[in-house]
């Protein structure tokens, strides 16, 4: 496919934004950045995706309805958004995108969103606070197929505009540019291996990884990162590739409607039986599976021809660390199974 | 796609069977030809999410499969919210099931689907039994009915499947015990009753096992112990559901999902997966 060269994203998003919703990473008025939709008119200038809120709630929704029922019938209830379009997505939160479009391949909920959305990846030009992408092989350059167009800052004025699928070259469609020569596609190069040798030491992150798999990790690592661990569930909802949810039935007058959640598979009660069995009653257990699941090769398909599922369920966004440092944070967590 | 929204089903009765358990037939309301096929390609073992409407959903597993008119059975014992509404509800009234779901138990050959002949021995307890059932029925209509079957429960009262147990009667050795009281011939676990099943009956081929998860690994260890390989064991395992596709997480035995890699786990490839978390979470003694 052909790349281009373009001034300024916002060009990008103007001529997106004549036929989907845009959204873009902003600040809000207490000064957290995340998702905000932005009209071509006030769509801003572009800077590092950095962001504690990732893009997985477009897809698999906080909270959404199931289907409804009057007494005699179930009707589903799919959501159908408009075309939307993400601007300015992290090449990690497009790894864990389309690791979670594999987990939901055969979800119609997720799905439904799914298939209205055009991703647009901003390729990170230095590590981010807690970041680790390149570890994990989620970033900081976009992998294949992950998103349908990528910019990537070439000068203060050029950004490269890579298409990635057949979508991101429609979405072109009527926008005159300039292909992009063999030197932007070198300057882009260059810039990711810089960035990439930028990124502090992860051998920890390793170590960790090792650790996980050759099971050599003690029980008593695990609980006394139960013990701390309040199961707040900041992580989980957080992490960018976390995909628990549980389910509750609401009743108005004739109507009754099922919703699903985000759950956390640290709360003690997740799984709970009515029996007070429960298998994961020890919070040293809960905090081993939630590092085992990001981690584990167990996990991969191992198929002859690898997919998005043949990679760790940790895309090295660090956002983890941020919301819980010292405790269950990939950083510490991962240093102090190594210790 | 894999829906979560459910078909209505009706209910056609519900006959008490055991202390706070009720035998329910259902019927699916109106469907069509195709999923009526779908339904009946349901193989002993396997599950459905069964839809309280206002209470939830939960897994049950079908004691009759299926018919061609769309009815089948289930055993339920009255634990929580949504088994407590379904207990109030009447005959007539609109539920849900989507299903079928899960791996059942190995009756065939994957590969030639000739039913397996190996002498098979079968230990359930409490309303373990349930899944068992087809099971049983599935090995008596093929000619090779189990060589015992061992029934554990905590009192007389809570003993489920009077009806069948007393049919099955006259078509296989049946050993009954209980924990607590009298009303059985038999006092103590299925665990203590086995060396004396085995002088009557003989060595078995061939395991399977329903019921508290901590009795099914004695027992398997029991059957280790003597010889048996680990690969002719069976168990179907409980894990709390919320979606049995695979995607809500609640199931998790490591990197499986019960709903979808389970219930049914043949020992040697179950054992390894339990043996690494702690065990700290209790597994539960007899619940019914
Ligand atoms: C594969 C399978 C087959 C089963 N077959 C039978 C059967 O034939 N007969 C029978 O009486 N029971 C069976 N159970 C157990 C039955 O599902 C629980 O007793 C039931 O979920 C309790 O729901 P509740 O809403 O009444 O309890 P609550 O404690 O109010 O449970 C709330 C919710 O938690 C989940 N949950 C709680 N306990 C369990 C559990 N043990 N297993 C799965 N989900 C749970 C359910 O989604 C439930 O709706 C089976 C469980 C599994 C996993
Ligand atoms: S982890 Fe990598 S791709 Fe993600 S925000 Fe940080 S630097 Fe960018
Ligand atoms: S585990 Fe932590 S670092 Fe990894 S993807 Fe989730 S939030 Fe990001
Ligand atoms: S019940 Fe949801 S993953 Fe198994």
């Amino acid at each position: 496919m052909t790349d281009y060269l373009i001034d300024s994203p916002i060009t990008l998003a103007k001529h997106i934004g004549q036929s989907r919703d845009l959204w873009q990473l902003k600040e809000n008025d207490s000064g957290e950045r995340g998702w905000q939709l932005s009209a071509p008119e006030i769509f801003s200038a572009l800077r590092s995706p950095d962001a504690m809120e990732s893009a997985k709630q477009f897809f698999f929704a906080p909270r959404e309805n199931i289907f409804q029922f009057d007494g005699n019938q179930f009707r589903e209830s799919l959501p159908a958004p408009e075309p939307f379009a993400l601007v300015g997505v992290s090449s990690c939160d497009l790894t864990a995108i389309a690791y979670q479009d594999h987990f939901f391949r055969d979800d119609p909920h997720y799905q439904a969103r799914r298939q209205q959305a055009l991703l647009v990846g901003y390729e990170c030009l230095s590590p981010c606070a807690k970041g680790f992408c390149p570890s994990v092989d989620a970033g900081p350059g976009a992998r294949e197929g992950s998103a349908d167009l990528v910019l990537h800052q070439l000068q203060e004025d050029q950004w490269l505009l890579r298409v990635l699928t057949d979508t991101g070259a429609r979405a072109l469609e009527g926008l005159v540019l300039e292909k992009a020569g063999d030197a932007a596609q070198t300057q882009r190069h260059n810039q990711i291996e810089a960035c990439i040798e930028a990124f502090p030491d992860d051998s920890h992150i390793h170590a960790g990884i090792e650790a996980i798999n050759s099971n050599s990790v003690a029980q008593e690592t695990w609980d006394a990162a139960g013990i701390q661990c309040l199961s707040c569930s900041g992580c989980t909802t957080l992490c960018p590739t976390c995909s628990c949810y549980g389910t509750s039935d609401h009743t108005t007058g004739d109507t009754m409607i099922r919703e699903r959640f985000w759950d956390s598979c640290l709360y003690d009660g997740f799984q709970r039986e009515a029996s007070q069995n429960n298998p994961a009653g020890a919070a040293g257990d809960r905090v081993r599976r939630f590092w085992y699941h990001k981690f584990s090769r167990e996990f991969f398909q191992a198929s002859d021809n690898p997919g998005p599922a043949d990679r760790y369920g940790c895309v090295g966004c660090g956002r983890c660390e941020v919301t819980c440092p010292g405790v269950i944070g990939v950083h510490s967590m991962m240093k102090k199974i190594t210790e | 796609m894999q829906s979560l929204v459910p078909e209505p089903i009706e209910i056609l009765s519900g006959v008490e069977d055991g202390e706070a358990a009720r035998h329910f037939r259902f019927r699916f309301c109106g469907q069509s030809d195709s999923n009526l096929k779908k339904w009946q390609s349901t193989r002993p073992g396997q599950f459905f999410m069964l839809s309280v409407p206002g209470a939830g959903e939960a897994p049950f597993t079908f004691t009759t499969l299926p018919n061609a008119q769309g009815e089948f059975s289930a055993l339920v014992r009255r634990m929580g919210q949504v088994t407590g509404a379904l207990f109030e509800r009447k005959p007539g009234y609109t539920l849900g099931a989507r299903g079928p779901f899960g791996h059942g138990w190995p009756v065939t050959d994957g590969d030639t689907e000739k039913v397996l002949t190996e002498k098979a021995l079968i230990v359930g307890g409490g309303c373990g039994l349930a899944p068992l059932v087809s099971l049983v029925e599935h090995l008596i209509n093929s000619g090779t009915p189990p060589v015992a079957l061992v029934y554990g429960a905590r009192t007389a009262a809570a003993q489920v499947l009077n009806p069948e147990r007393k049919r099955w009667q006259s078509q296989l050795p049946l050993f009954d015990i209980v924990q607590q009281g009298n009303g059985c011939q038999y006092r103590g676990t299925p665990l203590d009753l086995l060396p004396e099943v085995l002088n009557q009956v003989g060595e078995p081929e061939r395991v399977f096992l329903c019921g508290p998860e901590i009795m099914m690994h004695t027992v398997a260890e029991f059957f280790v112990q003597r010889g048996l390989p680990a690969s002719a064991i069976w168990m179907s395992i409980e894990r709390r559901m919320h979606c049995a596709t695979g995607t809500c997480g609640h199931c998790y035995l490591e990197h499986q999902y019960v709903c979808k890699d389970g219930p049914t786990y043949r020992w040697d490839k179950l054992a390894p997966l339990l043996a690494r978390s702690s065990g700290a979470g209790a597994l539960a003694d007899f619940h019914c």
